[in-house]
């Protein structure tokens, strides 16, 4: 039956519920292009992502595929060009330079690869705690040290950034990060420059953070073995999300990590390389849905393009 | 954010800042004193040369009828204040209190005859307030109350007068004499004392030279010369003298002090003058009477004024080229500061740093370096002597400005966006057609003028500077810094061509990476083009001056030693000089006043052999002319007035009839200006010389002992330069060329330092890369040479062109005579030493700048290199 006219106009100012709802980190659509003498370099091209408040989540991807990128402008750094991003409720997009400087004292905090770009190089540990709190107006005695005793690295609260290792630098860097109370740390490659085991005492030290504070964690890696410490892993190609990896306890309290393929909201879905290169999928292929999946085949050889 | 360990951290950088700042301001504000110093050491020099009549406010009253009788010492008192209160408020700290100094008061009657002596003798009454100590009575005693006395049935005053003792000889005045003066109210005046000055040479005098000396003139169609004395006469004498009865003048002289001028203020003296002249015109009692102002003052200071005003603003602006090279440099460390604070100010600003706190923290350190640095400049500055001018305080003010504007501007900008993708590598974009036109006009602007200066030349009567005079060298400057940032990478890519396709890679690689012309390279290029302009300018005027002091010293002497004598010099005494230990070459002279033809024309003469003076001039920068030959008769050069009489009939020893074979302007040592006539030595049948030329280096005193004569006068050449270079003025402006230049040049190294270091990350970064490719060391230190180089040596060379070429472009604009002994500074010789030398020193030191950095860059790891700073 066709609806009425004011059953169709009922329908449309219906507010539609919005991508991705109340989640923490929305990306809809997101497009970044950079432009530098006339060459456009697009950064990400319509990447959507859902992360729901105190996840800790991996996002994965090779050199170059747009994931630094996408954490400069979740951290407020870079401003994206097209499409939506909000956080916190905070659309990304639309925030002022006031808005931007709130946003990055109040919500997110973050950690980026270099140990020796997170911290300043003549203050001490505790001092480069208290650096975002003071410029934010709001010191708390105290909370510093409260930080690094959480992370574990309240020992060298006195020290300056030289006379730490490595991991403690990254330990520190996190404590930083935390200063303000973010709903958010962000971290771009904490680990690079790590070896395996104080790599994980950084990862604990992110985890704890997770965990005892609640904090939103979004850790960027081109390392894939990172996805074993975190709850879900998200792929990006060529500036798209193109697979997420979940990782659950099954029955018997084993870790069970499934790997999925996204699907977007128009549909589109990124089949791995390797399934394609190994099938010889090219150009088209053949759908079919069946009651409960949907079958994908290579194109059937045409007759017709024979002669 | 804290300031404390900011600071702490890039303790190095701020030293180097608060080193230059302190520098700049203590040059910025000490050289202006220094050069406002001798200006006003000039000026006053001047003023005490000119005499006290010439420079003191007298107030003249004629009075011509009996109600303006000032009859006591006490109402000349009264007046005397009354006229001091008139005194406008710029004059007041000028003028003398009464009665100290030359000031007093007098009258004076004038053309006052002696009866009887056919108008030929003149007695002039004086009454002088301070005659009691300006005077002693060497004879008789001093002239009491006046008498009177029987004269043509009538009653008349006998005024007792003192005579100076010239009046006794030259007008057979004596003692007890009684004279008549006066032609309709005769008085009598009975000579009771002869008198002397305490102190003829006291400035005083030169109020009333007629006291002291008889003035004899000579009237057209007399025989004898009228002669006049001014007698003088006692304070009861006034009584007696009426304006009514003879010419009778009071004056007050308001006695300035030479030494509380400034040579800034001259022009509101001239006004204050100017009202103080109306205001005691105005105090005339009655109309008969005429009360004015008498002073040269006012043409005194407004000819120093013009004197100086080209000299004011060449210093100025060689000091303008100083503060704006001092700037540039300041700025570039402030931009080495900024980028060293870039790592701290980024992050923090990541972390949540609004642009406010980022850039004022940057900013306040900047301060912190800058400010008291300028503080310690400017109280150092004190101990330069001279006045404080407003650019004293200014100019450390301006460096403190410049550099927190510029850190804070630099830093918004930088740190605008919390996070910068800077492209540093990237060649900048072709600029905007906006641009270019606004370029074009500068340079258009600067050209017409320089064309229009040169054409003008300078505004004669202003007193004060000349601002078209100050734009034009900034606008060549600026005109030239845009011409060459713009067009510095075309011969260098032509270079690169050429490069590229010969084997080795260094050349190749350095002068491609000159020849992207970096945001970064344009600053530099804009401190070392005034640098090199200005200080090659300084050293071409120093030189110019130089050589025009040894050419003034030259012409006012005329030969290494000249012996003038008033009197004529015998043979032997000439054999006498000629023996003198030192003494090469001794040629005799004669001059004299001559008679041209019959009449009253006079001039001067000289009678010299001409190639034998040429002798004594050898090696000197100037020289005299050679006598040419004529068939027959006196050959004589004559000045411009003389020129074009043919032959002239000279009346001198004997009557000669010259003829005329040349025109010269001047004879140094002795004439220029006057008529006067260059003969030959023989031109008088005996001799009567009464100079020597001579040349040696004798003792100028056993040549004058040698000369035996009483009257002689010795002038040396040497003598005559340490008198010109001695003077304020000259040392002064010498000394401060000298330290501006040095300043420059040292200002230009630092500018090349500092241009290297704030390059040094993105270098070391780019080398380390190479060197992973296998660049040897040796090939990284030519390859940094030769990205730096050509742009030191265009810029070294523009900056050459540019200091040699201003002189020319201001040409007739400078005149810098005040400071050569009044000749004109007229040629530049292109001394291209001392400029070459500048260039080429500080061509030097950029490639050991160079080569000093690649040294130490050397030693880092070539992974960390490749690691540091390295985004994303």
């Amino acid at each position: 039956m066709n609806p009425t006219l004011s059953e169709l106009e009922a329908q449309a100012s219906v507010e539609r519920a919005a991508f991705g709802g109340d989640a923490h980190i929305v990306c809809d659509n997101l497009v970044r292009i950079y432009k530098t003498e006339g060459v456009e370099v697009v950064a990400l091209q319509g990447l959507d992502l859902l992360i729901q408040r105190g996840e800790l989540v991996a996002i994965v991807g090779a050199s170059g595929s747009g994931k630094s990128t996408l954490l400069n402008v979740l951290s407020g750094l870079d401003v994206p060009t097209a499409g939506v991003a909000r956080v916190a409720g905070m659309d990304l997009l639309a925030m002022t330079a006031k808005d931007r400087l709130r946003y990055r004292r109040e919500v997110v905090g973050f950690i980026w690869q270099q140990t020796a770009r997170n911290l300043l190089p003549y203050l001490t540990a505790r001092e480069n705690v208290e650096l975002p709190m003071k410029l934010a107006g709001k010191a708390r005695r105290g909370r510093a040290l409260e930080l690094l005793d959480l992370l574990g690295v309240g020992h060298s609260a006195g020290h300056g950034p030289a006379e730490l290792s490595g991991g403690e630098q990254q330990r520190v860097a996190i404590a930083v990060a935390l200063a303000n109370s973010p709903q958010l740390i962000l971290a771009d490659e904490p680990t690079g420059e790590l070896d395996s085991e104080t790599s994980a005492q950084v990862f604990d030290a992110l985890r704890k953070a997770n965990r005892e504070l609640g904090v939103t964690v979004v850790i960027v890696t081109h390392d894939p073995l990172v996805s074993e410490q975190v709850d879900r892993t998200i792929g990006i190609r060529d500036g798209r999300t193109s697979s997420e990896t979940l990782r659950r306890e099954d029955a018997e309290g084993r870790l069970v990590a499934e790997e999925y393929a996204v699907l977007d909201r128009v549909g589109r879905l990124q089949l791995p390389r390797d399934f394609m290169n190994a099938l010889e999928m090219e150009r088209r292929v053949r759908l079919e849905l069946e009651s409960d999946h949907i079958g994908v085949w290579p194109a059937r050889e045409e007759p017709s393009h024979e002669q | 954010m804290r300031i404390l360990p900011l600071a702490r951290a890039h303790l190095g950088t701020m030293a180097v800042l608060a080193v230059l700042t302190l520098s700049a301001c203590l040059l910025v504000a000490g050289l202006p004193r220094l050069v406002q110093g001798s200006f006003d050491d000039a000026l006053r020099e001047s003023l005490r040369g000119a005499g006290a009549s010439q420079v003191d406010l007298t107030v003249r009253v004629a009075a011509n009828s009996r109600e303006d009788d000032l009859i006591e010492r006490a109402q000349f008192d009264s007046r005397d204040a009354e006229y001091r209160a008139l005194l406008p408020g710029p004059l007041r700290p000028l003028v003398v209190p009464a009665g100290a100094s030359t000031g007093h008061a007098s009258a004076k009657t004038y053309d006052t005859p002696v009866r009887g002596s056919g108008g030929m003798r003149f007695v002039n009454l004086a009454w002088l307030s301070d005659a009691d100590r300006r005077v002693r009575w060497i004879d008789g005693r001093a002239p009491g109350a006046p008498s009177t006395m029987a004269y043509e049935q009538a009653t008349i005053p006998v005024f007792e007068v003192g005579v100076v003792d010239e009046a006794r000889a030259k007008m057979g005045l004596r003692l007890g004499d009684v004279a008549i003066i006066g032609e309709s109210h005769p008085a009598a005046v009975r000579i009771v004392g002869v008198f002397a000055a305490t102190d003829p040479a006291d400035r005083y005098w030169s109020h009333h030279g007629d006291v002291l000396r008889v003035t004899e003139t000579q009237p057209p169609g007399k025989l004898d010369p009228e002669r006049r004395t001014t007698a003088l006469i006692s304070d009861s004498g006034l009584a007696k003298l009426s304006g009514a009865d003879r010419n009778l003048r009071y004056g007050w002289v308001l006695p300035v002090d030479p030494e509380a001028f400034s040579s800034l203020g001259t022009s509101e003296i001239a006004t204050a003058i100017t009202v103080f002249d109306r205001g005691v015109a105005l105090r005339s009692v009655s109309v008969s009477t005429r009360t004015w102002l008498e002073t040269h003052l006012p043409e005194l200071l407004t000819a120093f004024s013009a004197a100086m005003a080209t000299a004011r603003t060449v210093m100025f602006l060689v000091l303008g080229g100083l503060l704006a090279v001092a700037l540039g440099v300041i700025v570039l460390s402030v931009h080495l500061l900024t980028d060293r604070m870039d790592h701290s100010l980024a992050l923090a600003r990541a972390r949540g740093g609004s642009l406010r706190q980022v850039a004022g923290a940057g900013t306040a350190l900047t301060t912190c370096a800058v400010a008291p640095a300028a503080l310690a400049g400017y109280a150092l500055s004190f101990l330069i002597p001279g006045p404080v001018t407003w650019i004293v305080h200014a100019g450390p003010a301006l460096v403190v400005v410049t550099a927190a504007g510029f850190a804070a501007a630099r830093l918004a900008l930088t740190h605008r966006a919390p996070l910068h993708e800077r492209r540093d590598d990237v060649v900048t974009t072709r600029p905007s057609a906006r641009r270019i036109t606004l370029e074009a006009l500068v340079v258009v602007l600067a050209l017409a003028g320089a064309y229009l200066l040169r054409s003008r030349g300078l505004t004669a009567e202003g007193a004060g500077d000349d601002p078209f005079l100050l734009f034009v060298p900034i606008a060549l400057t600026v005109a030239a810094a845009l011409i060459t940032i713009r067009c510095y990478p075309y011969p260098l890519r032509l270079l690169v061509r050429l490069a590229a396709r010969r084997r080795p890679a260094v050349p190749f690689l350095g002068l491609t990476r000159a020849a992207r012309a970096r945001s970064g390279s344009v600053l530099p290029v804009l401190i070392l083009l005034p640098a090199l302009g200005v200080s090659v300018f300084a050293s071409v005027i120093s030189g110019g001056i130089a050589d025009t002091q040894r050419l003034a010293s030259w012409q006012n002497a005329g030969a290494p030693i000249r012996l003038t004598s008033a009197v004529e010099l015998p043979p032997d005494a000439v054999e006498r000089v000629r023996r003198v230990p030192g003494v090469e070459l001794v040629v005799p002279a004669q001059t004299a006043q001559v008679q041209l033809g019959y009449g009253g024309e006079r001039a001067d003469a000289i009678a010299v052999d001409l190639d034998g003076w040429r002798r004594v001039l050898a090696g000197a920068p100037i020289s005299v002319p050679a006598m040419p030959g004529v068939p027959s008769g006196v050959p004589a050069l004559v000045s411009p007035e003389l020129r074009g009489r043919g032959t002239i009939d000279v009346g001198w020893l004997r009557r000669a009839k010259v003829t005329e074979r040349g025109v010269v302007s001047s004879v140094p040592g002795f004439f220029s200006g006057k008529p006067f006539l260059v003969l030959p030595f023989e031109v008088n049948e005996r001799p009567s010389v009464n100079a020597l030329l001579i040349k040696g280096d004798a003792d100028p005193a056993a040549v004058l002992k040698a000369s035996g004569s009483p009257r002689a006068t010795v002038t040396t050449q040497a003598a005559e330069l340490a008198s010109i270079e001695g003077g304020p003025l000259t040392t002064t402006v010498r000394s401060v060329l000298l330290v501006t230049t040095i300043a420059l040049a040292a200002y230009a190294l630092v500018a090349v330092v500092v241009t290297l270091v704030i390059g040094a990350a993105e270098r070391a970064r780019a080398l380390s890369f190479l060197r992973t490719l296998g660049l040897s060391d040796r090939q990284a230190q030519r390859l940094t040479v030769l990205e730096v180089l050509p742009m030191i040596l265009i810029t070294a060379v523009v900056g050459l062109a540019l200091g040699l070429g201003l002189p020319a472009a201001l040409g007739p604009g400078v005149d810098l005579s005040s400071y050569a002994g009044g000749v004109a500074v007229g040629e530049f010789d292109l001394d291209l030493v001392t400029p070459a030398f500048l260039a080429a020193g500080l061509a030097f030191a950029a490639v050991l700048g160079a080569y000093v950095h690649t040294a130490i860059s050397r030693r880092r790891a070539l992974g960390a290199t490749l690691r540091v700073g390295e985004l994303t």
